[in-house]
């Protein structure tokens, strides 16, 4: 009579196993980890922290049940990758960094590895393969968090970009027909875009018909900046416009004088008062004080 | 009058001209002549040009708009265009190198 060999267990077949005998101490050792990575900045309350630590090793314990294989693609896989991605996504939110939470994530790798090596009946083979299948997992893990934080990141950079570009061009209506636009930093060809887009969209909708370009917080001065001042200057023109160039500073003169740029059809005034009275002046508006 | 141009005296001098969808502005030569025998039978003094429906002035649009403030000095008629669109503004400022032969208002109301 043949001797029967007992059949070798799968990888994930003594995952599981571990996970059962040990499910209490692997999720007090996950928790206390947790509490001393999140607790310190209360980026998570001790409730939160044990019911993230659980909710894990369920969903780590129905993607090892789903097949012998770890399919990246399957519904368990994907649910585990959601799972760390609302989790970091909150911890951001929170203020926490990516650090403690790869930290966090590298330390649920090491507490499954740290049974694994106590377990004395599990041959070399097995562990490697174990460590393999350990190692897909927390990897795509870990890069889904990086992107999530990175996303995170350019958002924040583009929200940050849009906000300066709304600010740094505040278009302001001072006088009946007026307008007001302060230059601050350099012009290029994109921002000229926008600050054009909004300049001639206003002229339209407040019938303005004079327009202060006030240049006082332009730093420095180069031929792409003054043509792009000239087009701008230009386009006020054809809407029908007027356009005052003002706080030209002696420096950006004589840059524009190097330069050979012409202002000769622009109306220039040293500083944003005398632009303003220049286009009192072109509206037949007269400013006086009141009689005592 | 020729397809696409609605000439209306305005009062004051004026002349308004309001292009329509007919207008073809690539063959300038055959419109400016009438537009000038307009002018001179109504002793205008200005024609206003109203930009409001054009959308987009290309090279060939532009050139319609020299050619007939060309002819409109000849005649002693100025030519001011109105309502031009932001969109049009911006995209002709671009190409543009020097300033129009013709003045630019923001619309009818603001001409003086």
């Amino acid at each position: 009579m043949a001797k029967e060999t007992p059949q070798e267990k799968s990888t994930n077949q003594i995952l599981i196993e571990q996970l059962m005998q040990n499910v209490g101490k692997i999720s007090t050792i996950i928790e206390k980890e947790g509490q001393s990575i999140f607790g310190h900045k209360n980026l998570l309350s001790n409730n939160e922290i044990n019911d993230y630590s659980l909710e894990f090793l369920e969903l780590l314990t129905m993607l090892l049940h789903a097949g012998e294989k770890v399919d990246r693609r399957g519904a368990e896989f994907k649910a585990l990758r959601q799972f760390f991605a609302n989790f970091s996504q909150q911890i951001q939110v929170r203020g926490g960094n990516m650090d403690e939470f790869v930290r966090y994530v590298h330390f649920l790798q090491r507490v499954f590895l740290e049974n694994l090596e106590a377990d004395k009946s599990v041959s070399f083979e097995k562990t490697r393969e174990i460590l393999m299948l350990l190692g897909v997992i927390f990897n795509d893990i870990i890069l889904d968090v990086f992107h999530i934080y990175l996303e995170g990141k350019e958002k924040t950079i583009l929200a940050q970009q849009e906000e300066l570009r709304q600010t740094s061009t505040p278009i302001t209506e001072i006088w009946d027909g007026v307008l007001t636009l302060p230059i601050i930093g350099s012009l290029d060809s994109s921002r000229t875009m926008i600050v054009m887009e909004k300049l001639l969209q206003r002229i339209e909708s407040d019938r303005a018909r004079v327009v202060v370009i006030d240049v006082t917080g332009v730093m420095a001065i180069d031929s792409q900046v003054s043509h792009h001042l000239i087009q701008m200057i230009r386009a006020t023109g054809l809407m029908g416009a007027t356009a005052i160039l003002t706080g030209i500073r002696p420096e950006i003169a004589r840059a524009l004088t190097s330069l050979n740029i012409d202002l000769s059809s622009v109306t220039t005034r040293s500083k944003l008062s005398e632009g303003l009275k220049e286009a009192f002046r072109q509206l037949h508006i007269e400013v006086s004080r009141p009689v005592k | 009058m020729a397809e696409g141009i609605h000439l209306t005296p305005i009062g004051d001098g004026n002349v308004l001209l309001e292009p329509g969808e007919g207008l073809d502005p690539s063959d300038p030569d055959a419109l400016v002549a009438p537009v000038l025998e307009f002018l001179q039978n109504n002793q205008a003094q200005r024609l206003v040009y109203d930009l409001k429906t054009v959308r987009l002035i290309d090279a060939v649009y532009y050139t319609w708009l020299t050619k007939l403030s060309a002819t409109c000095r000849i005649a002693n008629v100025e030519m001011v265009t109105v309502n031009m669109q932001p969109a049009a503004a911006y995209a002709l400022s671009l190409t543009l190198d020097k300033p129009t032969p013709f003045t630019c208002a923001l619309d009818i109301h603001s001409l003086r």
